[in-house]
């Protein structure tokens, strides 16, 4: 009898002692499992260089470009061919080859632009040729009819006119420029929206007077002084 | 009706062809003209408003602005297209550099510290304090024991009141600037190369020239007006853009070709390029055997680290044959091993500077300027200029560019630096009776040896020796090297510190008087610019509060110093009265200043302003008549009318990477903000654009410390540290091995990470380069 | 309709008068540069006929001492 005790009450501590190692191990086991989430910057607040001159060889010619008054884009046009500003534009028009890519068929017209004859308007050039896969991100109009209608709040977009901080001032640039870092590619040439098409393209140093704003991405507080010892 | 407008259309189309093709082919025939209607186009015309003339208050490019008024407020900017400087074009900073001018903490009424609370207190009664404490600190512990630094964004008025105060009324050399900080390795190169200060050329050369060579210095963001003259000859004329640098920037990305070198190195890529200019024939050997002479000087020249450094160079003749032999040591070959440029790149700027029918335009700033050889690398550039021949004529010359508005105008011209008078320096007995006789003064009164630079001031506040210190337009304890030196000394009690500025600063925190200074067009005033330009303002509106000129307020404090009879001048007319007296020290050919009324009426006059005729060239007879040799070249500013060719050698900086401190530090500017950001930030728009400091890695720094973008990073020497967001192929991408540092944000302070060598022979210390480490913060 | 471009120089301190006096000309947009004795006309006639007259008429200015042309186009007429 009490050699039976004896195994029953050494089973019981084992059993007891696994519970106590088994719990704490999974216990462990989850601390492990977690991996902190760091804090970063949401928004990257400066943008890059990259891209900045291209097209800057073009300057003179967009300089000296007569305007084609009957085949000019509106803002208005450009705006509503996206689903809201900062989208890709989708395109608006027939497909070649839709087994094509990008280098093959888009780039011809979109790389430098041009009158198409096809579509009775100037291609939009794009400001990067060099992501070829350009249906990953731009898709075909096919159709007008919805799947099933949402409620989409439809974000403002920028205004023209109303970007200068001062009488005259060069305006301020209204919107992101990840992936449009280059600014000739939209602002200068026969398909550029007549509100937005530069004067001065021969610039090209455009950073130079127009510097970003937050006004449209995320706001930025005022200068405050952290370090100071003194609050008059 | 349709087809009528199209054909208007192509008829003003046609116009406009023939306007532009018009005014190509007179840009052919007469380089650098203007056609300020033309520029006028497109800037709207504000009717009511009120257009006045005057220079920009941001870096020493110096491009003429109109300020719009409208009821007594500044409300609107534009490029002035009367001057020739930037032609109706300016940067983001010009555009909208009146905007801070209402600040709301604009410091509007003197401020004096009472029981640890600053007080406000009517302006005569804090200049009374000021002028007690000064005379008192005085007859307790001796003249050299008050000094005064002041900025090159003081006006020449300003510079040369200062200037009249602490040399002539007071009689002791404890003046220097924060100029002394930026460009005084550019002043020693000149005056050790031709024995005279300021380019030679000017910007006009850039409509000459078919090859641009930036040497550390990035434009595109640092000097953006002048760049873009660059780019527009580049586009119109194919001229070509090379930028030499430590860091690919924005500069990089617009130019023809990027080369990158290791920090430091500059030094011997320069005698390799002298190496290859010699070793290949490309010798202008005419023009060196008339006109230079060739020189060496101590080496192993130590580095200024510690207080009270003393350096004398001693120079000595050479003759061609040892410098070629000590070129030697320079083949690219050799060079490419530690500078990291190729032989072959070698070869190529070599090759570009070697070509007699290419016109070459070199440029540089702080890169060259900051650096612990700061003198030598100036000397260097001139010898490849001087060894072609390059030099003095339309598109060819070495161009030393400055930051600030004045520091060619009031730091170098009138000389507020310790060892300077308006004319000459207080070592020599010629300058210091010529400053005594205008000024009025005993001979005797000027001491004949220089006290404090910069960087020693401050360590002589640090130390105790200064008892009072007065400080204008700058705001030292975010601008000096290693602050976390210096701000702890200026909170000592041995010192009275009183700051005059326009809005609060660090520096301002650590005062025992705060001035309310008027912002520029609140005052009537001249700055100097790069080019040897001299601009004049009228003063456009009324400052706030007690707000008072900087020069009115030295006048005021030496009144009550018992010094009035030296400072006669009147409240309204003391900016017209105080330059009529500062001419004379420059009268004559080799720099005679425009008179007022020119200044009043043009954007500005380039000196030796002879014959009422701006010198747009010097030492070149066809330009300068200041040139008396009968040879196409005289360089007057040397007793044997030679330029001198210096042998220099490399040496490594004072402190490199190691494995306790594995990276280079490397520290300058953004296009967004100016000097401390104490104004730019203060600026909505540029505020907006870039918010705070960040640092800058190489992506595969980045990835082997496994730092993410935007990430908050410490940066730590063994002078202290700084936590600042990371930031990977952004705005700018140092080599590997680098981290780069805008140093404008007061909040994340990188000067308490940076160290305090300085050129010996300039004394202007290297923000450039210094030993860091990095983790995460 | 004739559109020619000049570049027109004239007598020593004449500058003004002949900028006057090309102002005064209905066919002529006269573009003068701020720092060199040198004007950009721009001239725009009805016809070749009316083009040489103009330019007869420029020529007797007396503060002029050269015209010489850049470009010259020719646009339909409406």
């Amino acid at each position: 009898m009490k050699k039976r005790l004896g195994i029953i009450s050494l089973f019981v501590l084992l059993f007891i002692a696994f519970i106590v190692v088994w719990n704490f191990s999974y216990q462990t086991g989850l601390e492990e499992a977690y991996i902190p989430i760091e804090k970063t910057q949401a928004n990257s607040y400066i943008p890059s260089e990259s891209g900045v001159f291209q097209r800057s060889e073009f300057a003179l010619e967009y300089a000296n470009m007569p305007i084609d008054k009957n085949h000019e884009r509106t803002l208005d046009s450009y705006y509503n061919n996206r689903a809201y500003h900062g989208a890709p534009p989708s395109i608006p028009h027939t497909i070649k080859d839709e087994k094509s890519f990008g280098g093959n068929t888009c780039l011809q017209c979109h790389q430098n632009g041009g009158f198409v004859s096809k579509f009775n308007a100037y291609a939009p050039v794009t400001p990067h040729p060099e992501m070829v896969n350009c249906r990953q991100c731009h898709v075909a109009q096919n159709s007008r009819t919805l799947f099933k209608s949402a409620n989409l709040i439809k974000v403002q977009a920028p205004k023209v006119g109303v970007n200068n901080a001062l009488i005259g001032t060069p305006p301020m640039i209204p919107h992101q420029i990840q992936m449009r870092e280059n600014c000739l590619s939209c602002h200068a040439g026969p398909a550029a929206p007549k509100e937005i098409r530069v004067s001065h393209p021969e610039r090209i140093n455009c950073r130079q007077c127009h510097v970003p704003t937050d006004r449209l991405v995320s706001e930025i507080k005022p200068f405050t002084r952290t370090n100071s010892n003194n609050d008059e | 009706m349709h087809m009528t407008n199209s054909l208007s259309t192509r008829r003003s189309f046609l116009k406009r062809m023939a306007k532009l093709s018009a005014i190509t082919a007179a840009a052919t025939m007469f380089p650098g003209i203007l056609f300020a209607s033309e520029q006028e186009e497109g800037i709207p015309n504000s009717a009511n408003l009120d257009w006045k003339k005057g220079p920009c208050r941001f870096c020493g490019v110096g491009c003429g602005i109109l300020v719009g008024t409208e009821n007594g407020k500044a409300v609107a900017v534009k490029g002035d297209p009367n001057s020739s400087v930037n032609k109706g074009l300016l940067c983001v900073k010009g555009y909208h550099q009146t905007m801070c001018i209402q600040s709301k903490d604009r410091l509007t009424h003197a401020l004096v510290k009472k029981n640890g609370k600053y007080v406000k207190t009517p302006i005569s009664e804090a200049l009374d304090i000021v002028a007690n404490k000064m005379k008192d600190t005085i007859s307790a512990h001796g003249k050299d024991s008050v000094a005064m630094y002041t900025s090159g964004q003081s006006t020449i008025p300003e510079g040369y009141v200062a200037s009249k105060l602490m040399k002539g009324a007071i009689g002791t050399n404890n003046l220097d600037c924060n100029a002394r900080l930026c460009m005084a390795s550019a002043v020693t190169g000149f005056l050790t190369t031709f024995g005279a200060d300021e380019p030679m050329g000017c910007y006009e050369d850039i409509d000459h020239a078919d090859y641009f060579i930036t040497w550390g210095n990035n434009m595109a963001e640092m000097h953006p007006v002048l760049f873009s003259r660059m780019l527009e000859q580049k586009t119109r004329r194919g001229a070509k853009i090379i930028d030499f640098a430590t860091r690919t920037t924005r500069s990089s990305t617009a130019s023809d070709r990027s080369i990158l070198f290791e920090p430091q190195t500059d030094l011997a890529v320069a005698n390799a390029i002298c190496y290859e200019i010699i070793n290949n024939g490309w010798v202008n050997k005419s023009f060196v055997e008339k006109h230079c002479s060739f020189s060496k000087g101590l080496t192993n020249i130590g580095y200024g680290v510690e207080d009270k450094f003393k350096f004398t160079d001693k120079p000595e003749k050479i003759d061609f044959a040892s410098y070629k032999e000590f070129l030697k040591d320079y083949t690219p070959e050799k060079v490419e091993k530690y500078s990291k440029v190729s032989a072959k790149d070698i070869k190529y700027l070599a090759s570009i500077y070697g070509d007699p029918n290419k016109k070459v335009v070199s440029y540089w700033c702080m890169g060259m300027n900051q650096h612990t050889r700061g003198t030598w690398m100036n000397n260097l550039m001139y010898n490849i200029h001087l060894l072609t021949g390059k030099i003095s004529q339309p598109g060819n010359g070495p161009f030393s560019l400055t930051g600030q508005p004045s520091a060619c105008g009031t730091a170098r011209e009138v000389g507020t630096f310790t060892h300077k008078l308006p004319h000459g320096v207080v070592m020599n007995e010629k300058d210091r009776r010529m400053a005594a006789k205008i000024w009025k003064v005993p001979y005797e009164r000027i001491p004949a040896k220089p006290t404090y630079h910069a960087t020693e001031m401050f360590r002589a506040v640090d130390r105790g020796d200064i008892k009072f210190i007065w400080t204008q337009a700058t705001n030292p304890l975010v601008s000096l090297p290693k602050t976390s030196r210096y701000r702890p000394a200026m909170e000592k009690k041995s010192c009275f510190v009183v700051v005059s500025d326009v809005f609060p600063t660090p520096t301002s925190d650590v005062a025992d008087v705060i001035l309310p200074a008027s912002w520029h067009i609140e005052k009537s005033g001249l700055y100097g610019n790069s080019e040897r330009r001299t601009q004049h303002w009228d003063k456009m509106i009324e400052g706030p509060g007690d707000t008072t000129p900087d020069a009115w307020m030295f006048i005021e404090v030496a009144k009550r110093m018992g010094y009035g009879d030296l400072f006669p001048y009147s409240k309204e007319n003391h900016v017209e009265e105080i330059y009529n007296e500062y001419r004379q020290f420059h009268e004559g050919a080799k720099h005679g200043m425009a008179p007022l009324e020119v200044l009043k009426k043009e954007s500005g006059a380039i000196w030796p302003y002879v014959n009422g005729k701006s010198t747009q060239w010097r030492f070149n007879a066809k330009y300068d008549p200041a040139c008396t040799n009968g040879e196409d070249f005289d360089f007057y500013g040397k007793p044997d009318g030679r330029a001198v060719i210096w042998q220099r050698p490399y040496e490594p900086a004072p402190e490199v990477p190691d494995s306790d401190y594995p990276f280079w530090l490397n520290t300058g500017r953004v296009i967004e903000h100016w000097h401390t950001g104490s104004m730019t930030r203060r600026i909505p728009v540029l505020h907006k654009a870039m918010p705070h400091a960040y640092a800058e890695f190489h992506p595969e720094d980045a990835k082997a410390l496994g730092i993410r973008n935007g990430e908050n990073i410490k940066v730590t020497s063994r002078r202290g540290s700084c936590v600042l967001p990371a930031s990977i192929n952004e705005r700018g991408l140092p080599t590997k091995g680098q981290v780069f540092v805008p140093f404008f944000d007061e909040n994340m302070m990188i000067n308490d990470v940076t160290l305090d060598a300085f050129c010996p022979i300039s004394k202007e210390p290297d923000y450039k380069k210094c030993a860091v480490k990095v983790e995460k913060a | 309709m004739p559109i020619k471009s000049y570049l027109a120089h004239p007598h020593e301190g004449r500058k003004q008068h002949l900028i006057d006096a090309l102002s005064a000309i209905k066919e002529c947009e006269v573009l003068p540069a701020t720092n060199e004795d040198v004007l950009v006309v721009i001239t725009e006639t009805l016809d070749d006929v009316s083009e040489e007259i103009l330019k007869e008429k420029i020529e007797k200015i007396d503060s002029l001492k050269l015209l010489a042309m850049v470009s010259g186009f020719n646009s339909p007429q409406n």
